[in-house]
């Protein structure tokens, strides 16, 4: 990441200078391609001037060795070209993607704050190869360019009015396109994108299939998919007759041009000032010349989506970091005791909450909300509003945010799991071979592993979906164990699992962490039923504490979170 | 018109660009990853059964049923397009006569009247090809519209069974792919390739005419260009496959890595999720670097073929002015002709690839479509309520594998059952199998007195609802969702549908009330707001018997407390068969079902069970978690239920009576006036001490 914040002037100028030695080819080289084109409608014309009109054997020859060299040039110029010009494009989004990837991953956080994981993903494929795309069109517009200029001096050589006909009328006919094509064009993109809306109506229909079958809902289901389908069906025909006009109103006035250019070149050449070879190469070229100078207008729609893009790719960048990073290492060993004291944020009203080295405490939360923000606390996704955080007696906000990861670790309800087999889930770099295999047995995830092909090292794949919710929670849980952090943090870890299995895992969890400081916030009795203390957080305050037996016997308003 | 330069525009400069300009790449990444994905799963660990694909034959006969409706529609096109060409065709020897004139030396007045022609014939031209390219459109996009239609009116007919053999991996692919590719092709393709088809033939024959030997020399070109096109397409096909399937491995790994940021950090990943992400971005870079090389040598050799036929016309017209056969006009004609060709052609030999997906995609499609309908007869018998009646049902994903054995029940018409064991027990098979998901392996299930396979799929789909885990909120204003199941529902129905199951205040909250676009793209709901709208699609499709498989378990504890009083409130009315997690679901119902190892282990009552000690009193006791202290067991037992209304008292003082009588109770309570009363929530068991 660069010093300062990034902007979305410098992402782009970082796009280019980065490949600054393949823009510079692809831009020579696509000049060379341009200005091969331009050659071969004077070169036509003087095969018909040399050869064809006058019958020169030798001329014809010679004159066709010379268009053979011409297009040998170009071809391997437009192919190297197109070549480094990819190049410098993918390997600018390549770098971005990477960028991108490393500030969310960053430990102080806040890249994905009010950004979902969607837009994040659309940002680091769509808007990094917008970027990049951006270095292929400089290289496009340096050899539109030349292009022009050697088409434009070759007319103005052949007759200086038919070159300025061209030069001024070109532009000219590209403006009025522009003009007519500009509504046309934008009411056929918003209705191709109602059209869109009908395969993505379809799409979500049959995702949602089992539930439509579930609750014999497909007739309906049917019915709406034809309503939708037809109204698409009428957006894209009205689309498809706008794109329709234009193309035709683009061929008329292509073709009023050429006849205009037909009309003074067949004067001048009528009145001898032009020979029959010139007129052809004029008409030829006044044809090419509406390449280049269409290629400006790609150019710019190309920065402008560019600029557009870096603009966001720069906000992800520069997102400000959720919590500010300290740089005190935790003491070594961490001992584990955990103290909260008065910390408010979001629904955590002063709660003041400590856990002693090796205590196994549990957290009923009667508030979803106020759980999470416990469990956002502890992990320093944030900092609290007010009051501290402390492990073995040191404010998390003075620790470096990884290392104070390796002390604490915080499992989320709905832990993430990743590509790969289930082994390599369970196995973070963090755990050695021994304690994977404790954490496996401990979490029931030997049970798990049976039921599938190749036991613990069968693949998982779309992030664990081919596992059932029970599945994934102990594979989740074994992972978490695995680590044998310092302080490990849990929260609802069994809540898609069976009462027999939720009791094995109970006391599996009670025999791994014995002597590691263990936080269960969960609901759940099984669990609750072997920690050491209970805090019942209640209205995002601490309302009780003590045994879970003793709580469930003695506080009605505990009983009524936890069994019913 | 003359198209002088090596490449001809549209496929020299910004054209070479079906990987030049950001639609293309982005096309072949995101939105159709079909024949990468069949291949896929193609080579999957299990033997799929994939859906069908169509023959030659059968795709051609969709095609003619879809064309036989528009037959005049399609000649108005193909006539319109062939006098649009026809018409441009004069411009090549319109200025080959402005030539000719020069030549013999006519005064600059002549040269007026064919220019004025050359404008004549643009507008001509230009109005021709504007009505065509409408008509064309109307022609493609409604047989596509047909086709589409068609297709989901099949995938939503097919049995689920059916659909989980292919893997929704396969039918997916095919809605959002195949789909999209036959449409891309009929939009963007499909008037291209009429247009350049067109072009190609009309300029041939028109340089016969001109002089035969000029179409000799101009098909000279076509060998190179025939083999560079067959070429192209061996290679073309497999490589933008991978390519797409590079790129969305790249797109699942980078949501991977992003969806997953928070556990990423939590475990200190972040090197080797930067290294994956890094090592899925280079492969897909690397494959649109080969994709680049294999369309440049492509345009290579087209442009050699562009050379030799240029060439061949200019010696042809050389040869022939000196032999005194044509006029130098001519032959500017023809060498201009020649060069109008390098467009279209470039063009057709472009879309070659384009073709041939659309071609695979659409015999995807054609397979579904032509998938025999189910038969619907018109008499079927009718459930006269809501009874189910499982006989010595059996079941077996593999066979030899029972997983279900000689399962036999009955439940009365609004009774509550819970279904209740291990994961693996069997419980979500039966549910599958009462829901008519599933077809048994031996024995019978009774819906209402009928056989379940004597009701067909319309009736049981109105008879037996099943709400899993498995939420899925559909894109789309909420109202449309909730419609999906009560479609004549009026907004007040949803409102009280949306009531019944404790959502309306939320739904109340949101942006636009009931308006509000939910699902992909719109307004995201949690889990447990998901499965509540779930449950009130439920109340809405009121079925006489409703199937609960573990419905409440994607929430929180403090969440699935909520979804249960939803869910309970959501069965009044009805027959419920609960499959049950938290076994606080199981004590409220009115009969529980223990299901071990594909067998009934134990039937009864709560406190029966409890009671009798068995392997429900233990679950019990383990989900309690308070097997030391005996007499708090006791306790934590009795003060849930004795919060419950009148209907439960009476129940415990009836102590264990036998099933029917606490049916009548609790089906008495239910026809009252306040049905959603029966479960208040929260519970306050201290108010009872």
């Amino acid at each position: 990441m660069r010093t300062g914040s990034p902007t979305a002037r410098t992402v782009l100028t970082g796009a280019i200078t980065g490949q600054l030695r393949q823009v510079l080819a692809s831009a020579g080289l696509s000049a060379s391609h341009q200005a091969g084109e331009a050659l071969v409608p004077v070169l036509i014309g003087v095969v018909i001037d040399r050869a064809v009109g006058r019958g020169g054997l030798v001329d014809l020859i010679g004159w066709i060795g010379v268009l053979a060299v011409v297009f040998a040039v170009l071809s391997t110029s437009f192919r190297l070209s197109a070549r480094t010009g990819e190049r410098a494009v993918e390997q600018a989004a390549h770098q971005l993607r990477l960028s991108l990837t490393r500030r969310i991953l960053d430990h102080r956080g806040g890249a994905e704050t009010g950004r979902l994981p969607g837009a994040l993903v659309a940002t680091a494929t769509g808007d990094t190869d917008r970027v990049g795309t951006v270095n292929r069109a400089l290289a496009a517009g340096i050899g539109a360019f030349t292009g022009l200029l050697v088409g434009g001096v070759a007319l103005l050589v052949v007759s200086v009015p038919l070159g300025l006909l061209v030069l001024v009328g070109a532009p000219l006919l590209l403006w009025l396109a522009h003009l007519l094509g500009r509504p046309l064009e934008r009411r056929s993109h918003a209705e191709q994108e109602r059209a869109a809306y009908a395969s993505g109506v379809a799409a979500d229909l049959v995702a949602g299939l089992r539930v439509l079958k579930g609750l014999g809902a497909a007739p309906a289901a049917a019915q709406r998919y034809r309503r939708t389908s037809r109204e698409s069906l009428a957006a894209t025909v009205r689309a498809a007759q706008a794109q329709a006009w234009y193309d035709g109103t683009l061929l008329v006035i292509t073709g009023l041009f050429v006849a205009a250019v037909g009309l003074l070149g067949g004067r001048l050449a009528a009145q001898g000032d032009l020979t029959v070879g010139q007129l052809v190469a004029a008409v030829g070229l006044a044809l090419f010349l509406l390449g280049p100078l269409s290629t400006f207008g790609w150019v710019n729609a190309e920065f402008a989506q560019g600029r557009a893009s870096a603009d966001r790719i720069a906000s992800v960048l520069g997102a400000p970091p959720a919590t500010p990073a300290g740089n005190d290492s935790p003491g070594t060993p961490v001992s584990g005791r955990l103290d909260l004291r008065d910390v408010r944020h979001g629904t955590l009203r002063d709660v003041s909450l400590h856990a002693a080295p090796g205590e196994l405490l549990g957290v009923v939360a009667t508030d979803p909300a106020a759980a999470d923000d416990l469990l956002r606390c502890l992990g320093r996704d944030v900092d609290p509003d007010a009051g501290t955080v402390e492990l073995d007696g040191v404010g998390l906000h003075t620790l470096d945010p990884e290392r104070l990861r390796a002390a604490i670790l915080v499992a989320p309800h709905d832990a993430d799991l990743f590509e790969g087999t289930l082994r390599e889930n369970v196995g973070t770099p963090a755990a050695a071979e021994a304690q994977v295999r404790r954490a496996l047995t401990a979490a029931d995830v030997d049970e798990v592993a049976r039921a599938l092909p190749q036991g613990i090292d069968t693949p998982l794949t779309e992030r664990g979906r081919s596992l059932s919710g029970g599945q994934r929670q102990r594979v989740a849980l074994a992972r978490a164990l695995a680590a044998e952090p310092a302080v490990l943090v849990l929260h609802d870890p069994t809540t898609a699992v069976d009462a027999a299995t939720e009791a094995r895992i109970a006391t599996g969890l009670r025999e791994l962490r014995q002597g590691q400081t263990t936080l269960l916030v969960t609901a759940s009795p099984a669990l609750l039923a072997v920690t050491d203390r209970v805090v019942l957080l209640d209205d995002g305050a601490v309302r009780a504490e003590g045994s879970h037996s003793d709580l469930v016997r003695q506080d009605a308003g505990y009983r009524a979170s936890v069994l019913r | 018109m003359s198209q002088p330069s090596g490449t001809d525009q549209p496929s020299g400069t910004d054209q070479p660009s079906g990987t030049d300009q950001p639609s293309g790449t982005e096309q072949t990444s995101g939105t159709e990853q079909t024949s990468g994905t069949e291949k896929f799963s193609g080579t999957g660990p299990s033997a799929r059964e994939l859906l069908p694909t169509a023959t030659g034959r059968q795709v051609r006969a969709t095609l003619a049923e879809l064309l036989r409706p528009r037959r005049f529609l399609a000649g108005r096109a193909f006539g319109l397009l062939v006098g649009s060409t026809a018409i441009g065709l004069l411009t090549a020897p319109l200025l080959g006569h402005i030539v000719d004139l020069v030549v013999d030396g006519r005064p600059p007045g002549a040269i007026t009247t064919p220019t004025l022609l050359l404008g004549l014939v643009a507008v001509l031209q230009g109005i021709t090809l504007a009505l065509g390219l409408s008509q064309v459109a109307r022609l493609g996009e409604g047989m596509l519209a047909d086709l589409r239609e068609r297709f989901i009116d099949r995938v939503l007919d097919l049995p689920l069974e059916q659909v989980e053999r292919a893997g929704s991996g396969d039918l997916t692919a095919r809605v959002t792919g195949d789909v999209t590719v036959v449409a891309e092709a009929v939009r963007s393709a499909l008037p291209q390739l009429a247009r350049s088809g067109l072009t190609i033939g009309l300029t041939l024959v028109g340089l016969a005419v001109l002089d035969w030997r000029f179409l000799l020399a101009a098909l000279l070109a076509v060998p190179v260009q025939l083999h560079t096109a067959r070429w192209y397409a061996r290679r073309a096909q497999p490589l933008y496959a991978s390519q797409r399937v590079a790129h969305g491995a790249m797109q699942q790994q980078l949501l991977d890595t992003v969806g997953g940021a928070r556990t990423v950090r939590a475990f200190r990943l972040t090197e080797p999720h930067l290294a994956r992400v890094s090592g899925s971005s280079v492969a897909a870079v690397e494959l649109t670097l080969r994709g680049i090389r294999l369309m440049t040598r492509f345009f290579g050799r087209l442009n050699l073929a562009e050379f030799i036929g240029l060439t061949a016309v200019l010696v042809t017209g050389f040869l022939l002015v000196r032999a005194d056969a044509v006029s130098v006009g001519t032959a500017s004609a023809a060498a201009l002709y020649f060069h109008n060709l390098f467009g279209p052609l470039n063009a057709a030999l472009s879309l070659v690839d384009d073709a041939q997906s659309a071609a695979a995609s659409l015999v995807r499609l054609v397979g579904v479509t032509r998938l025999p309908a189910p038969r619907r007869p018109e008499q079927r018998p009718v459930p006269v309520d809501g009874t189910v009646e499982a006989k010595e049902l059996r079941h077996a994903y593999v066979p030899g594998h029972d997983v279900l054995h000689d399962v036999t029940f009955s439940v009365a018409p609004n009774e509550r059952v819970a279904l209740v064991g291990a994961s693996g027990a069997g419980k979500t098979t039966l549910a599958k199998l009462i829901a008519g998901i599933h077809r048994s392996g031996g024995g019978s299930i009774r819906l209402g007195g009928v056989p379940i396979e004597d009701l067909g799929a319309a009736v049981a789909g109105r008879t037996v609802a099943l709400v899993s885990q498995e939420v899925h909120v559909f894109a789309g204003p909420l109202a449309e969702d909730l419609r999906l199941a009560g479609p004549d529902a009026t907004d007040e129905e949803l409102t009280a549908a949306l009531d019944t199951v404790g959502a309306l205040g939320w739904v109340r909250a949101l942006p636009d009330g009931l308006a509000t676009v939910v699902g992909d793209g719109g307004h995201r709901l949690t889990a447990a707001q998901a499965q509540q709208l779930a449950l009130a699609r439920l109340v809405l499709a009121a079925p006489p018997v409703a199937i609960l498989d573990e419905a409440t378990a994607e929430a929180g504890s403090a969440g699935a407390r909520q979804l249960e009083t939803a869910a309970a409130r959501a069965l009044d009315g009805r027959t419920g068969l609960v499959v049950a997690h938290r076994l606080t679901q199981a004590a409220a119902a009115d009969r529980i079902i223990l299901l071990d190892a594909g067998r009934v282990a134990e039937t009864g009552t709560h406190d029966e069970l409890v009671a009798a000690g068995g392997r429900y009193a233990a679950l019990w006791a383990a989900w309690t978690g308070t097997r030391e202290t005996h007499d708090g067991t006791r306790e934590t037992q009795d003060g849930p239920r004795e919060t419950q209304d009148g209907t439960r008292e009476t129940q415990q003082q009836d102590g264990t009576g036998e099933t029917h009588r606490q049916v009548s109770s609790r089906e008495a309570h239910r026809q009252g006036p306040v049905p959603g009363q029966w479960q208040p929530e929260p519970p306050t068991p201290a108010a009872e001490h």
